[in-house]
C-alpha cells in the first residue's frame, strides 16, 4: 500500500527506556500501512511527570524543547495516550506566556495523535493485517479514554484482526492505579487498585491484556509478572505488528 | 478526628486497606451508586445538556454573586425570616448558640447538613448544654458511634447491620435484630418523639433561590420535612455559594442532582421553605434563621479553586474515585472526603492541610467525567500540587528529585547517561529478565510489582538500524 | 458579628479581581410568566390523558399505589377500602375548602373517625392536630400539582392544609384530578415563576413539598427500607371529574 503520509515517532521516555520493542512494532505497522517514518533524535520526555507533580516551570521548559524538536514533523505519532494528551491539551497552556511558543505548541497539538487514533483518523484504516492470534482483553487508559475521548479505535483495530477474539474487560474504564508518581507515593493504594484491575483481567480468561499506554503496561505488567500470571501484557502496536511478539 | 490526623495519610490509607469489611462495603456501595447513576443518565438524553446549563448557571451566579446574595437576603426577610452573615466557623457556631440561649432551646433535631459538620456544630451545642439529635438515619448511626460521616450522602456506609444493631441496642437499652427493616422501624419510633419534642430544627440547604427567598432541601427520609415543620425555630446553615438565581434555574439542578447522587429522578422529598409559618397556617416554625457562611469560600471567588464552588455535594465523584473506593472517607481525615473533598479541605483549611491529600489521586479523571457541573477536579489537584511546590511545602528531597529529573529531560546527553547508569546499577538485581527487589525509593514499587529492566538498547539506540525500511 | 455590608463588601472585593472562568448566563426567564403559565395550562388541559398515563407509570415506579375513580361519588368507597386494608379507624385530612370536597362527609358513614384540619391556627388546635396526625394511620390530602415526568405529588401548605397530614401518618393518600396534571419539571418551574411573580402571595403557606414516593433510606448496608420518618406508603387517587385547584 502506498501513501504519501510522513509520520514522526514520539517514543516517550518509558517507551525509549523500557519498551523499545513497542517502538519497533510501531515502525513495522506504520510502514506496512505505507507511512514514511522518521524519528527526530534527542528525545527525552514529554514532561508530564513534572507537570502532574506541580513542577510547572520545569514542565514548561521541557515542553518548549519538545515543541522545537517536532517543529518540522508533518504528523507526530505517540504510542501512549498520556503523552499524546499532555502534548495536545496541556502544552499550549504551559507555554501561554510566550505567544510564538504558544502558537508552536498549538500547531504541534494539532499534528499529534496517539497511535490508534492516527491509524483510524489520519490513515482511514480500520483493518490492519496481522498474524497475531489469541484472545485479547483491552484496558482503557485514563488519558486516552477520558483525556482524548478515545475508546473505539483500539477496539476496532483489535476486533478486525482475523485471529483475535476480543473479550470485553469488566471495569475496562477503571484506572489501573499507575498515575505516575502516585504509584510510588502511595504504593499500597496503587497496588490495591491494581489488584482489583488484575482480578478483572484474569476473570476474562483472555490470554493477552492489551493497552495503549506504557505507564499502564508497566503497572499491570508488573503486577501480572509478580503473580506469575499466564496473561501476557502487550501494547496494541505489538499485536498489530504480529510476528510472535 | 484530630487524633486521626496525627498519623500520616499513607498509614491511615494502609489501615483502611486492611479493613476487610470496609473493603467489601465500599465495593458494594460504590458499585451500586455507579450503576444507578449510569442507568439514570442512560435513560435521560437531555442530561448532558442540562449539566452544561447547570455549570453555566453556577458560573453566572458567581459573576453576580453580591447581587444574588443581596436579593436572597431581601426576599428571605420579606417572607419573615432572619438572615445572619458568618465569616467563619466560629462565628456561625456562635450565631446558633446565641439563638439557643436567647430562645431557651434545650434540644435541637438536625437534618443532614455537611455545612454543620464542617463547623463542628454538634460539639459546640453539647458544650453549651443543648442536645443535638441527628435524624438522618446514617447520621444518627454515626452520632451514636461518635464518628464522622464517611461518605457525603451515605454517612454510615462503613458500618455493618450487625454494628448498627449493636449500637442501637446499647444506646436505647434494647435488643434489636441485625435487620435493616427492624432497625429503620426503631429509628422511626425513637426519632419521631424527638421531632415532636424539639425546640429547634437545624438544616443545611441544597439551594437558595435568590428571586423568591426560597430554601431548598433535597432528602429521602422525611426528616427534612419534620425538622422544618414541627419545632418552633428553624435554623438553616448554608455555604454562601449555594445561592442560585431563579425557580427556572432550580429545575435544572433538580433534574440532575438526585440522578447524580443515587440514580433517582427526584429524591423522595424536595422541600421548598418559604419563610416561617404564615398567618393562618397551622404548622411551621415561628422563626426562620438563615446563616450565610463564608468559611473560606469567598476567597475562592477569585482563587484557583473557584470551580469547586459549583459543587452540589452529590457524592458522584467519591463513588467513581479509585482511591476513595479503596480507602473510604475516614482515611481522608476531614469533613469532606473523596476528590472534591481534597479541594474543599484546601478551601476551608488552607493549602497546607492537603500537603499529602493533594497526591491522593492518580489523576484518572473519572471524577470530572461524572460531576453534574463538570468541575475539573484533576486540574485543580495539579494546581494545588504546584502551589505546594511553590510554597516550598513539599519535602526538600522530593523537590531535588524532580529538579534532577527536569535536567535529564532537558538534555539528551544526560538522558542517555541516565539510561547507561540504570543498566549498570540494575545488573545485580535482575532475576530472569525482571527486577523484583530494588533498594531505597525504588523498593516502593518492587514491594508489590515487578519492574521491567532498562532495555539493553533503547529505541533511540536501535533507530540507526531501523531507519532504512 | 459580620454585617451584611461587610460580607458583601468582601464578596465584591473578590469579584473585582476576576472576570470569571467563561462567559455564562443563568436560565432565560419567562418575560410574562403569568401568560406563559396560562398557555401551559391550556395545553395541559388538552393533553391530560397522556400525562396521566405517564404519571401512573412513574408513580408506580417509585412504589406509589395508583387508583382511579370516575367521580367524587365513587371516591368515599375507595378511601374506605384503603382505610380498611390499613386497619385504620382514624383518618386525618385537609379541610374541605382546600380539597374541594368534604372528607368527613365522605368517610363518617363508613364508621371512620375523621379529623379534618382545624379551622383556627392557635396552639391548642396545633397540638390537637399533631396528636391526631401522629395517631391516625391514614392522611388524606389534595395536591397542587401531579408531575408526570417523575411521578411526583406537589403540595403547598397553608390554611386548612397542614404539613403533618401528608407527613406523620403511615399512609398518605392524595386525591387529584385532570387540572392538577403537569408534564415536566420545566413546566413546574414556569408555574412557580408565575406564582411568585406577584411576590408569591398566591401561595398562602410557608412550604411546598415535592413528594416522589414513600419515605426511604438505604443508609444501612445500602439496603432499601421504606417509612423512615415519613409515610411508608403513598397512594394517588385520580378522580376524572374532579374540578381544578381550590
Amino acid at each position: 500500500m502506498k501513501s504519501d503520509v510522513k509520520a514522526s515517532i514520539m517514543i516517550t521516555c518509558l517507551g525509549d527506556l523500557f519498551f523499545p520493542e513497542v517502538g519497533v512494532a510501531m515502525v513495522t505497522v506504520l510502514r506496512r500501512l505505507g507511512v514514511a517514518v522518521d524519528f527526530p533524535g534527542g528525545q527525552t520526555c514529554c514532561g508530564m511527570p513534572l507537570y502532574n507533580s506541580g513542577y510547572h516551570d520545569e514542565a514548561a521548559r521541557v515542553a518548549e524543547r519538545t515543541v522545537r524538536l517536532f517543529e518540522a514533523a508533518e504528523h507526530v505519532v505517540v504510542p501512549s495516550g498520556s503523552c499524546a494528551w499532555m502534548v495536545k491539551t496541556e502544552y499550549p497552556g504551559l507555554l501561554m506566556n510566550d505567544p510564538a511558543l504558544k502558537a508552536a505548541a498549538e500547531s504541534l497539538a494539532a499534528r499529534t495523535r496517539e497511535l490508534s487514533q492516527f491509524i483510524v483518523e489520519v490513515l482511514g484504516v480500520t483493518r490492519v493485517e496481522s498474524d497475531f492470534s489469541g484472545s485479547v482483553t483491552y484496558h482503557d487508559s485514563c488519558h486516552l479514554l477520558r483525556g482524548l475521548g478515545e475508546s473505539r479505535a483500539p477496539r476496532t483495530l483489535l476486533r478486525n484482526i482475523a485471529g483475535v477474539e476480543l473479550v470485553e474487560l469488566p471495569g475496562a474504564d477503571e484506572c489501573c492505579g499507575f498515575g505516575g508518581s502516585f504509584s510510588v507515593r502511595l504504593p499500597e493504594v496503587s497496588t490495591a487498585i491494581l489488584d482489583k484491575k488484575l482480578g478483572n483481567v484474569e476473570g476474562t480468561g483472555a490470554g493477552c491484556l492489551a493497552a495503549c499506554d506504557a505507564g499502564c503496561l508497566m503497572q499491570m505488567g508488573g503486577g501480572l509478572s509478580r503473580r506469575a500470571s499466564r496473561v501476557r501484557p502487550l501494547h496494541l502496536a505489538q499485536i498489530l505488528a504480529g510476528g510472535r511478539p | 478526628m484530630s487524633e486521626l490526623l496525627r498519623t500520616p495519610f499513607p498509614e491511615r490509607a494502609g489501615a483502611a486497606l486492611k479493613d476487610a469489611f470496609l473493603q467489601q462495603a465500599l465495593t458494594i456501595a460504590t458499585t451500586k451508586f455507579i450503576d444507578m447513576r449510569r442507568a439514570a443518565f442512560e435513560g435521560f438524553p437531555q442530561g448532558d445538556a442540562l449539566r452544561d446549563r447547570a455549570r453555566g448557571i453556577k458560573e453566572a451566579t458567581l459573576q453576580r454573586l453580591d447581587h444574588y446574595l443581596g436579593q436572597l437576603a431581601d426576599n428571605v426577610e420579606r417572607l419573615g425570616g432572619h438572615v445572619h452573615w458568618a465569616g467563619g466557623a466560629e462565628e456561625a457556631r456562635e450565631i446558633v448558640l446565641r439563638l439557643c440561649r436567647d430562645r431557651g432551646v434545650k434540644m435541637a433535631v438536625k437534618s443532614k447538613s455537611m455545612a454543620t459538620e464542617e463547623i463542628d456544630l454538634n460539639e459546640a451545642l453539647e458544650a453549651a448544654g443543648v442536645t443535638p439529635i441527628e435524624t438522618d438515619l446514617g447520621e444518627y448511626i454515626i452520632q451514636l458511634a461518635h464518628e464522622k460521616p464517611s461518605h457525603i450522602i451515605a454517612p454510615a456506609i462503613h458500618k455493618t447491620k450487625g454494628q448498627v444493631a449493636e449500637l442501637f441496642s446499647r444506646a436505647l437499652d434494647g435488643d434489636f435484630a441485625a435487620d435493616p427493616e427492624v432497625l429503620t422501624a426503631v429509628a422511626r419510633k425513637v426519632l419521631r418523639q424527638k421531632f415532636l419534642q424539639a425546640d429547634m430544627g437545624i438544616t443545611g440547604a441544597n439551594f437558595a433561590v435568590a428571586d423568591t427567598g426560597t430554601l431548598v432541601l433535597v432528602t429521602n427520609e422525611g426528616n427534612g420535612r419534620m425538622v422544618t415543620s414541627l419545632p418552633r425555630i428553624h435554623v438553616a446553615v448554608m455555604g454562601m455559594e449555594k445561592v442560585i438565581p431563579s425557580m427556572t434555574d432550580l429545575m435544572v439542578f433538580l433534574a440532575i442532582l438526585a440522578r447524580s447522587a443515587t440514580g433517582q429522578k427526584l429524591s423522595s422529598y424536595t422541600t421548598l421553605v418559604r419563610g416561617p409559618r404564615r398567618l393562618g397556617e397551622l404548622e411551621g416554625p415561628e422563626e426562620l434563621h438563615l446563616i450565610l457562611m463564608d468559611n473560606g469560600r469567598v476567597r475562592q471567588v477569585a482563587g484557583p479553586l473557584r470551580e469547586a464552588l459549583y459543587c452540589l455535594r452529590c457524592g458522584a465523584c467519591l463513588n467513581v474515585c479509585p482511591v476513595y473506593r479503596q480507602i473510604g472517607g475516614h482515611a481522608y481525615g476531614y469533613t469532606y472526603p473523596g476528590p472534591i473533598g481534597i479541594l474543599l479541605t484546601a478551601m476551608l483549611k488552607g493549602d497546607r492541610s492537603v500537603k499529602e491529600l493533594a497526591h491522593a489521586s492518580s489523576l484518572c479523571g473519572a471524577c470530572k467525567d461524572v460531576c453534574p457541573v463538570r468541575i475539573d477536579i484533576p486540574r485543580m489537584l495539579v494546581e494545588l500540587r504546584e502551589g505546594l511546590d511553590r510554597g516550598r511545602i513539599a519535602p526538600w528531597s522530593e523537590r531535588m528529585v524532580f529538579r534532577a529529573a527536569r535536567r535529564g529531560m532537558q538534555s539528551p546527553a544526560l538522558f542517555r547517561l541516565g539510561a547507561r547508569l540504570g543498566r549498570v546499577l540494575q545488573r545485580p538485581f535482575l532475576r530472569a529478565g525482571r527486577l523484583r527487589r530494588l533498594p531505597l525509593f525504588f523498593g516502593k514499587w518492587t514491594a508489590t510489582r515487578d519492574l521491567p529492566p532498562v532495555a539493553a538498547r533503547t529505541f533511540s539506540e536501535r533507530w540507526r538500524e531501523l531507519e532504512k525500511p | 458579628m459580620t454585617t451584611r455590608a461587610e460580607f458583601l463588601g468582601r464578596v465584591r472585593a473578590e469579584m473585582a479581581k476576576t472576570d470569571g472562568l467563561f462567559p455564562a448566563a443563568p436560565s432565560p426567564r419567562p418575560g410574562n410568566p403569568r401568560e406563559a403559565a396560562e398557555t401551559v395550562r391550556r395545553q395541559l388541559a388538552e393533553r391530560w390523558p397522556q400525562a396521566l398515563d405517564r404519571f401512573r407509570v412513574e408513580f408506580e415506579r417509585v412504589a406509589g399505589v395508583f387508583h382511579r375513580v370516575p367521580s367524587l361519588v365513587e371516591l368515599p368507597a375507595l378511601l374506605a377500602r384503603v382505610a380498611a386494608e390499613k386497619g385504620a379507624r382514624e383518618v386525618v385530612g385537609w379541610e374541605a375548602r382546600a380539597m374541594g370536597w368534604n372528607l368527613s362527609a365522605a368517610l363518617t358513614p363508613y364508621g371512620l373517625t375523621v379529623h379534618p384540619a382545624p379551622a383556627g391556627d392557635g396552639d391548642e388546635d396545633r397540638r390537637r392536630h399533631r396528636e391526631d396526625a401522629a395517631r391516625a394511620p391514614l392522611g388524606v390530602t389534595g395536591v397542587d400539582w401531579a408531575l408526570a415526568e417523575t411521578g411526583t405529588l406537589i403540595l403547598a401548605s397553608g390554611p386548612g392544609r397542614p404539613r403533618s397530614t401528608s407527613l406523620l401518618p403511615d399512609t398518605h393518600v392524595a386525591v387529584f384530578g385532570p387540572a392538577h396534571l403537569v408534564e415536566s419539571l420545566e413546566q413546574v418551574g414556569l408555574l412557580l415563576e408565575a406564582l411568585h411573580a406577584d411576590g408569591g402571595e398566591a401561595i398562602r403557606g410557608g412550604m411546598i413539598n415535592f413528594i416522589t414516593g414513600p419515605s426511604r433510606t438505604a443508609d444501612i448496608e445500602l439496603t432499601l427500607t421504606r417509612g423512615v420518618h415519613g409515610p411508608k406508603e403513598v397512594h394517588a387517587v385520580f378522580v376524572d371529574a374532579l374540578d381544578g385547584p381550590a
